[in-house]
């Protein structure tokens, strides 16, 4: 018997269920996702994705690796949790400004932006879906090794006691990961959105981090007016503001460590606003092809 | 459906000081339609609008029965729109982009990856469907946007300038795939473009854009028909059959030997009968017809 083949269908009309623009934004931020870990793209551009994100968990499996060959783990000294975020921050650093860029220059250098917003997405959907998309990617590096500790730590029997302990460290972790991830990815948002040279905005955020570092901490030093200018360091703040998460302060850490609570957690929450509304600002005014 | 998928009324839109579209009225019916105009008449800013990219400053506009300012989200998921720019980022398959677009405009995954792959069979490139984009011919990403605007089924498909940067053979295709969307696929058209050939040869009705105002619309060959005229060429001096014309009620305008005559609802007749009466020698005698360039000519005017 012959087998017979349709090779030509045809143009058919669909006439399936669709999804509302609400869908389309988590479609728009799991395809940024891939692209920003450099998923379906060359293994070049999975180099430095790959790299940061290893080297922040490297940490987290020494920690479980010693914990369950050690004996008496009990007795083991692994230092607080807040410590672990001064292990990783140069790592989320350099994925913050050599990684996130991507979410959204190569749109509008690749002229992707114009169908995205001829699409059922606008302007602040697109954005939203783009800072989702790096907040999640940064967490998987400010949550995952601390949450990957507190659940072997738990489940090997040294972890915090009874469920409420449990609960508040569960809270402190993702508190401290999402502040960490929204301040970066808020500021890779806002500078990215002034160029469509992804490695122009790289360079930006490193450099706009290590000056502000360096202006912060000189301007606290030398000033009279002391410790506040510590606020300026965009390195340190959302570090700090971890350490105030956990109830503690960075003792042995920069100036910074010597201004309140509020100030610390507003300067921060202020800032994340300021960049989302810099970025919103910046693509109102984007003329796209159409 | 209605008959008109896009209506403007006293459509503005400028720039600072720069009036691009100064009060814009127009119908784009159903069919394939094109928007001509020069470089700067306002084509893309007119786009623009209708997708709700940009807001209007002034007057009514509804595309497909809804306001582009009011509902651009749902309105668009009803669109498809190939831009006019040939980037596309190049390190992502044609098959993965094409999906893609599709979800965004509302299609679940599976259904998105079906229909983005017959997309590209049917603007040809169903065996380079997994070629990334960056590989890929002008001609090829043309077609690649062609596909992910219709990969979604659209009401109305926007096309801005679609054989931008092709060579003569690559633009006769893209006409082809063009005509058949329109026509076989049921797909309304609004194709923007400034060559006027390209949209003699496949659009049904034309809107002219001039000085940011519609310079002329309607259906394309209307003009055709003898009530535009005929074009009468002697062997000899015209003058008496110009004569024996207007005192019949017609008009004749003379270039030489030759007589664009209107103004008479039996034309050939006539012509025939005083040509014969004067004794006059006859070269040609065809129906005038009204070129889309006579139309843009006058509109742009």
């Amino acid at each position: 018997m012959t087998e017979a083949r349709i090779h030509d269908r045809g143009y058919l009309a669909y006439d399936g269920p669709r999804h509302g623009p609400g869908r389309a934004m988590v479609v728009l931020g799991c395809h940024t996702a891939q692209r920003v870990l450099g998923l379906k793209r060359s293994n070049w551009q999975k180099v430095m994705p790959a790299i940061t994100l290893l080297i922040s968990f490297v940490p987290a499996i020494v920690f479980i690796g010693l914990a369950a060959l050690l004996p008496d783990s009990s007795d083991l000294d692994l230092g607080e949790p807040t410590e672990y975020y001064g292990l990783i921050v140069w790592m989320v650093f350099l994925f913050t400004s050599f990684v996130t860029p991507e979410a959204i220059c190569t749109d509008r250098r690749s002229g992707l932006l114009g169908l995205y917003l001829a699409s059922p997405l606008d302007r602040d959907a697109y954005l939203a879906a783009k800072f989702a998309a790096i907040v999640v990617v940064l967490g998987i590096m400010t949550i995952g090794p601390t949450l990957l500790v507190l659940i072997a730590f738990t489940l090997e029997g040294s972890g915090p006691d009874g469920a409420i302990d449990w609960l508040v460290e569960f809270g402190r972790v993702l508190a401290s990961g999402l502040a960490m991830a929204a301040f970066w990815g808020a500021l890779s948002l806002a500078v990215s959105s002034l160029t469509t040279r992804r490695a122009l905005a790289s360079v930006a955020i490193f450099v706009s981090l290590l000056v502000s570092a360096a202006v912060g901490d000189g301007l606290a030093q030398v000033a009279e007016a002391g410790d506040s200018f510590g606020l300026l360091n965009m390195i340190a703040l959302p570090l700090e503001a971890v350490y105030r998460i956990y109830g503690e302060s960075n003792e042995n850490g920069p100036p910074i460590a010597e201004v309140g609570t509020l100030p610390i957690l507003s300067t921060l929450i202020g800032l994340i606003a300021v960049f989302l509304w810099f970025a919103r600002w910046r693509y109102q005014r984007i003329e796209v092809n159409g | 459906m209605s008959d008109i998928v896009v209506s403007a009324r006293g459509v503005h839109k400028s720039y600072g000081s720069n009036h691009v579209l100064q009060g814009l009225d127009c119908d784009v019916g159903r069919g394939i339609t094109g928007l001509l105009g020069s470089n700067g008449a306002g084509k893309s800013t007119f786009m623009g609008l209708v997708l709700g990219l940009r807001p209007r400053q002034g007057g009514t506009l509804k595309v497909l029965g809804v306001d582009p300012d009011q509902s651009g989200p749902e309105l668009r998921a009803r669109l498809g729109y190939a831009p006019e720019h040939h980037d596309l980022p190049g390190d992502v398959q044609a098959a993965d982009l094409v999906r893609h677009i599709a979800q965004l405009h509302g299609l679940p995954r599976r259904a998105a990856t079906e229909r983005a792959s017959d997309a590209l069979w049917q603007v040809g490139l169903g065996e380079e469907r997994f070629r990334p984009i960056g590989t890929m011919s002008t001609g090829q990403r043309q077609r690649v946007k062609m596909a992910q605007a219709l990969a979604h089924d659209p009401d109305l498909l926007l096309l801005d300038e679609p054989t931008d940067g092709l060579d003569p053979v690559q633009r006769d295709d893209m006409l082809a795939l063009i005509r058949r969307v329109g026509r076989e696929f049921g797909i309304d058209i609004l194709l923007s473009s400034h060559l006027l050939e390209e949209v003699e040869r496949v659009c049904d009705s034309v809107v002219i854009l001039a000085n940011g105002v519609v310079g002329h619309s309607g259906p394309l060959h209307q003009g055709d028909s003898a009530a535009s005229g005929i074009k009468v060429e002697l062997d000899s001096d015209p003058r008496a059959l110009v004569a024996a014309l207007v005192a019949h009620g017609a008009t004749a305008a003379t270039d030489g030997h030759i007589l664009t005559v209107t103004g008479h609802d039996a034309l050939p007749d006539l012509v025939r009968d005083l040509v014969a009466d004067l004794g006059l020698g006859l070269r040609r005698l065809e129906p005038r017809r009204t070129t889309l360039e006579d139309v843009f000519i006058e509109a742009s005017q």
